[in-house]
C-alpha cells in the first residue's frame, strides 16, 4: 500500500510549518491502532481505514520533512487525478474533521478574524492556514464550491502570509447536470493537469489513472453495496455517521485507488449483509428511522447515542453516505475525464445537494425516505449551508407531499458549540412527541 | 453633512432611489413598456436594453419585514433576500414584467428558485455566471448570454439583433461615462456632492428610463460645476457589495467624514469600464463582465488585483484618508474580503472600519458612534 517511509520519530525538531501537527495527527492514529489491535475483538474494518489514514499522514510528513511537492485541494477536485501523476494531496481541514479539534483550535477558530456567523469547518481552514497548522503547498488546487465560503476561503490564503505566492488553479464547477456541464468540467480537469505538469513537476500517466479509476470503481460499488444493506428494515448497523464518515474518509481523503480500501468497505458491507440475514438490529428495538439531510455533524457521537438509547432511534442514511456514485467508464482519455468531471459535480458529498438548482436535494430526499423506510427526516440547517436554509419552503413541500414528518434546525455541523447537544435533544424530543413517532412500531 | 448645492435634477434622483417605482418609470410603464428585474448585478442589463425593454435592478427599499419570507428562509440566509422576498410576496415588485438571475451567491440563487416558485413573475430567466475569470469562461458566459438573447426573443416576441445589441450598448457606456464624470467632480478637495448623494445617483440609474436618466444626470453635473462644495474634516471611501441604502453613507457622513467614492456594486464599480464596441457584441458583453469589470469576491482570483488598484486609486487620486468597508450579515464572500482588506490596508498604514449591517438599516446610533471614533482616528493621525 505505501512505499513511503514511516515518519520521523517525534524527537526530531519540528521546524518546519505543518509538521509538528502532522506527527501528532499520525500518532493519534498509530495510538489507535494500538488500542483497537489490543483490544479483545479487533475490529478489522476500523483497523484498515486506521492504517490507510495512518499511511497517508505518514506520506504527507515525508513530505514536508524532505521538502518533497505536496499539494493543497479538495475532495471534490479529483484526487484521482493526483494520483495517477503520483502527487501527494493534503485536504487541510482533514484531520482536524477526522481526530476533532482540540479546545486549543477551537479558541483558535474563535480568534481569527472573520465573521462569527460563518461555518465552522470554514473557520477551520482559515485558522489552521493563520496559525500554521499545516505546511506551504507547492501549490493549491481551489475548490470553488459547493458554498461561497470556499471560494472565498482560497482567496483569504492567498492573502495570508506565507502563502501568498503559492501557485494555485481554481476548478470553475458548472451549475447544471448535463452533458455540457460535464464537458466543460472535463475541460476544467484537463487545465488543472496542464498546471500540475506546470507547477508541481509530475506528468500526467493515463494507463495509471485508468487503474485508479478503476479501483475507485470498485470501491464504489462496494460503498453502495453497504448501502444497499442499511436499508433492511431493522437496519443492521446503528448510526449511519460513522461508518458515511469512514466511506467518505477512505474514498476521497487519501490517495484515490489503493485496492485496500475496497477490501475494507467489502468488509463493511460483509458485516451489514450478514447481520440483515441474522436479523440483528444496529439499534436494538429500532423504532424510528430517520434520514439526516446533511453532511455527518463532527459531533454526532452523544447525538447518536441519545437517539438510540432514549428512543430506538437510527440515523439510516445522511447526505454523506447517500451519493449514488457510477462507474467511469476507462476506455479513453476523454471518457475517464467526463466521468470524474461527473463524479466531482454530481456525486460528491455536498457539492451534490447543493451546487446548483434545488432539484438534487430534493430528489435525493424523495429517494431516501422510500428506499430506506425513513419515518421521518431531520435538516439540521448548518450555518454555512445557505443554500439548503434557503431550500427549506421546497423541503416542506416535499415532506408534506411524502407524508414524512419533518424537523428544522440550526447549527454548526463542525461547532458543537454552536446548538449544545441538550438543547438538539430537547427539540428532538418534542419533535417525536409532536408526531407519535416510534409509538406503533 | 450639509450640502448647499441646489438642483432638481438630484432631487427627483434622490427621489427615485428612496422608492420601488418611480414616475418616470409608470410613464414607461403607461406606454406599454416592458420591465424586468434583475437580481444583483452579474445581470447584463445591455441585452434587456437591446430587446426593448427596461432592465431594472431589484430591490427592497422600503420593506418593513420579513414575514412573509419565513417559511422560505432561515436567519441563516442574509437580510437582502429575505426582504426582497418579502416584497415580491407582497406584491410590491409587481410591476415587474419579468425577473432575470445569476448564481451570484447562495442567498440569491436559492432566491430566485422560491422566486420563481411563489411570486407570480410573467418571464423568469436564470444566467450561469462562472466562478473563476479566465478566456474559457467568456466562451461558457458567451454561450449562456446567447441562450439568454433567445429566451428574451421568444417571450417577448421581438427580434435582438446585432445591431440593437451595439446600440444598447453605446446606450449603457454613455450612463457610465456621465457617472464617470460625477466621480471625477469628487476629486476635489471641496466635491459638489455628498457620498450619499452620489449612491442615490447610482441607484437610480438602475430603475428609471435610460434617456430620461441621461437627462438628469447632465443637468445634475452642469449644477455641481456653481455649487459651492463641501469642506470636509476628512475624506473617506467605502467599500462593499449590495448596497442601496443612501442612509448609511449618511450615516457616516453625519459625523463629518465625507465619502468621496467607493467600491460598491451599484457604485464605482458599475461605471469603471465600459464594454467593448467592436467586434461580437455578445462577446463583448462575455468579456465586460467576466474579465475586464472591477471584479468583486464573487468572482474568485481578481479580487486581490483588483483590491491593491482601487485602494491607491482612492488614495492617489481621490486623496482617500480612511476606507470604510461594509458587509451584510451573512454574506461570506464580504466576510472574508474584509479581513483581506483588512489585511491590505495595514500594510499601507490607511485607517480601516469594517461594519455589518442588515440590510434595512438598524441601529444607526451605534453605526454614528463608531464611525464618529474612526473619524476622529482619522484626524488625529493627520495632526500627529
Amino acid at each position: 500500500m505505501s512505499d513511503t517511509p514511516a515518519g520521523t520519530p517525534a524527537s526530531a525538531p519540528a521546524t518546519k510549518r505543518g509538521l509538528e501537527r502532522f506527527r501528532m495527527y499520525a500518532e493519534g492514529k498509530r495510538a489507535m491502532i494500538t488500542m483497537i489491535e489490543e483490544s479483545p475483538d479487533p475490529n478489522p474494518v476500523l483497523l484498515g481505514f486506521f492504517k490507510l489514514m495512518l499511511a497517508d499522514d505518514e506520506r504527507i510528513v515525508d513530505c514536508i520533512e524532505n521538502d518533497k511537492p505536496l499539494l493543497s485541494t479538495w475532495y471534490g477536485n479529483a484526487n484521482e487525478i493526483c494520483a495517477a501523476m503520483d502527487i501527494q494531496a493534503y485536504c487541510l481541514v482533514d484531520n482536524i474533521l477526522h481526530l476533532g479539534p482540540t479546545q486549543e483550535d477551537l479558541d483558535g477558530m474563535d480568534a481569527v478574524p472573520i465573521p462569527a456567523d460563518m461555518c465552522g469547518l470554514i473557520k477551520m481552514g482559515a485558522y489552521a492556514v493563520e496559525k500554521g497548522l499545516v505546511p506551504v503547498p507547492t501549490a493549491m488546487i481551489a475548490m470553488l464550491e459547493p458554498c461561497d465560503a470556499q471560494s472565498a476561503l482560497h482567496e483569504a490564503w492567498m492573502n495570508t502570509p506565507g502563502w501568498e505566492g503559492v501557485p494555485t488553479f481554481a476548478l470553475d464547477p458548472a451549475y447544471g447536470a448535463t452533458g455540457w456541464d460535464y464537458d466543460y468540467f472535463a475541460g476544467e480537469l484537463r487545465r488543472m493537469i496542464t498546471f500540475l505538469e506546470d507547477h508541481v513537476g509530475r506528468k500526467m500517466d493515463w494507463d495509471r489513472l485508468r487503474e485508479v479509476i478503476e479501483a475507485t470503481n470498485k470501491q464504489y460499488e462496494a460503498w453502495a453495496e453497504y448501502n444497499e444493506c442499511r436499508r433492511a428494515v431493522p437496519c443492521p448497523h446503528p448510526s449511519s455517521f460513522p461508518t458515511s464518515d469512514l466511506c467518505w474518509g477512505l474514498t476521497q481523503h487519501i490517495v484515490a485507488g489503493q485496492p485496500e480500501v475496497v477490501d475494507v468497505i467489502t468488509m463493511l458491507a460483509g458485516d451489514a449483509a450478514a447481520k440483515v440475514k441474522a436479523g440483528v438490529a444496529g439499534v436494538p428495538g429500532e423504532r424510528i428511522r430517520i434520514l439526516w439531510a446533511d453532511l455527518v455533524p463532527f459531533w454526532h457521537g452523544p447525538l447518536s447515542e441519545w437517539l438510540a438509547s432514549e428512543w430506538q432511534a437510527n440515523v439510516v442514511m445522511d447526505f454523506q453516505g447517500y451519493t449514488p456514485y457510477e462507474h467511469i467508464d476507462t476506455s479513453t482519455e476523454d471518457s475517464m475525464l467526463v466521468g470524474l468531471a461527473k463524479r466531482c459535480l454530481n456525486e460528491v458529498p455536498m457539492i451534490r445537494q447543493a451546487r446548483g438548482s434545488v432539484d438534487a436535494m430534493i430528489e435525493d430526499i424523495t429517494r431516501i425516505t422510500k428506499d430506506y423506510t425513513c419515518d421521518c427526516v431531520i435538516f439540521p440547517g448548518h450555518v454555512g449551508h445557505k443554500d439548503q436554509s434557503a431550500s427549506v419552503g421546497f423541503l416542506r413541500e416535499a415532506c408534506r407531499d411524502l407524508k414524512i414528518p419533518l424537523l428544522i434546525l440550526t447549527v454548526d455541523n463542525f461547532d458543537p458549540r454552536f446548538t449544545p447537544i441538550e438543547e438538539l435533544s430537547r427539540q428532538i424530543f418534542e419533535f417525536f412527541e409532536a408526531h407519535g413517532l416510534g409509538e406503533g412500531r | 453633512m450639509r450640502n448647499e448645492l441646489r438642483s432638481t435634477a438630484l432631487e427627483e434622483l434622490k427621489e427615485a432611489a428612496a422608492c420601488l417605482t418611480n414616475p418616470a418609470l409608470e410613464e414607461w410603464k403607461s406606454q406599454g413598456g416592458k420591465v424586468i428585474g434583475c437580481m444583483y448585478h452579474f445581470v447584463p442589463e445591455e441585452i434587456i436594453t437591446a430587446a426593448g425593454a427596461m432592465p431594472y435592478r431589484m430591490r427592497a427599499t422600503g420593506s418593513t419585514g420579513t414575514e412573509l419570507s419565513e417559511a422560505r428562509f432561515t436567519q441563516v440566509n442574509c437580510s437582502f433576500v429575505r426582504h426582497l422576498f418579502d416584497s415580491g410576496m407582497r406584491g410590491d415588485q409587481a410591476f415587474l414584467d419579468g425577473v432575470v438571475s445569476a448564481n451570484n451567491c447562495d442567498h440569491v440563487r436559492r432566491l430566485y428558485d422560491n422566486w420563481v416558485a411563489k411570486v407570480p413573475t410573467g418571464y423568469s430567466h436564470f444566467l450561469v455566471f462562472p466562478k473563476k475569470s479566465g478566456p474559457e469562461q467568456v466562451g461558457a458566459y458567451r454561450m449562456r448570454l446567447a441562450a439568454f438573447r433567445e429566451s428574451l426573443e421568444q417571450h417577448f416576441g421581438v427580434e435582438i439583433s446585432d445591431e440593437k445589441l451595439r446600440a444598447a450598448i453605446t446606450l449603457h457606456n454613455q450612463s457610465r461615462a456621465l457617472q464617470r464624470r460625477l466621480y471625477e467632480l469628487r476629486r476635489s478637495a471641496t466635491p459638489p456632492i455628498t457620498g450619499a448623494e452620489a449612491l442615490a445617483v447610482m441607484v437610480a440609474g438602475t430603475c428609471i428610463p435610460r434617456e430620461r436618466y441621461h437627462g438628469l444626470l447632465k443637468q445634475l453635473i452642469t449644477d455641481c460645476a456653481g455649487a459651492p462644495g463641501i469642506d470636509a474634516p476628512a475624506r473617506v471611501m467605502v467599500v462593499g457589495g449590495e448596497l442601496d441604502e443612501p442612509a448609511f453613507i449618511e450615516a457616516i457622513e453625519s459625523q463629518g467624514g465625507l465619502v468621496v467614492t467607493d467600491m460598491l456594486g451599484y457604485g464605482y464599480r458599475a461605471c469603471a469600464k465600459d464594454v467593448g464596441t467592436d467586434g461580437d457584441p455578445l462577446t463583448a458583453l462575455a468579456r465586460y463582465q467576466v474579465l475586464e469589470r472591477p471584479a468583486d469576491p464573487r468572482l474568485f482570483g481578481r479580487t486581490t488585483e483588483e483590491r491593491e488598484h482601487y485602494i491607491t486609486r482612492a488614495v492617489e487620486d481621490f486623496g482617500v484618508e480612511g476606507v470604510v468597508s461594509v458587509r451584510l450579515m451573512q454574506c461570506d464572500h464580504w466576510g472574508f474580503e474584509q479581513t483581506n482588506l483588512m489585511r491590505s490596508l495595514r500594510k499601507r498604514k490607511i485607517p480601516y472600519l469594517a461594519l455589518e449591517i442588515e440590510y434595512v438599516l438598524g441601529g444607526v446610533g451605534q453605526l454614528r458612534t463608531r464611525a464618529q471614533a474612526f473619524l476622529e482616528s482619522i484626524v488625529e493621525a493627520r495632526n500627529v
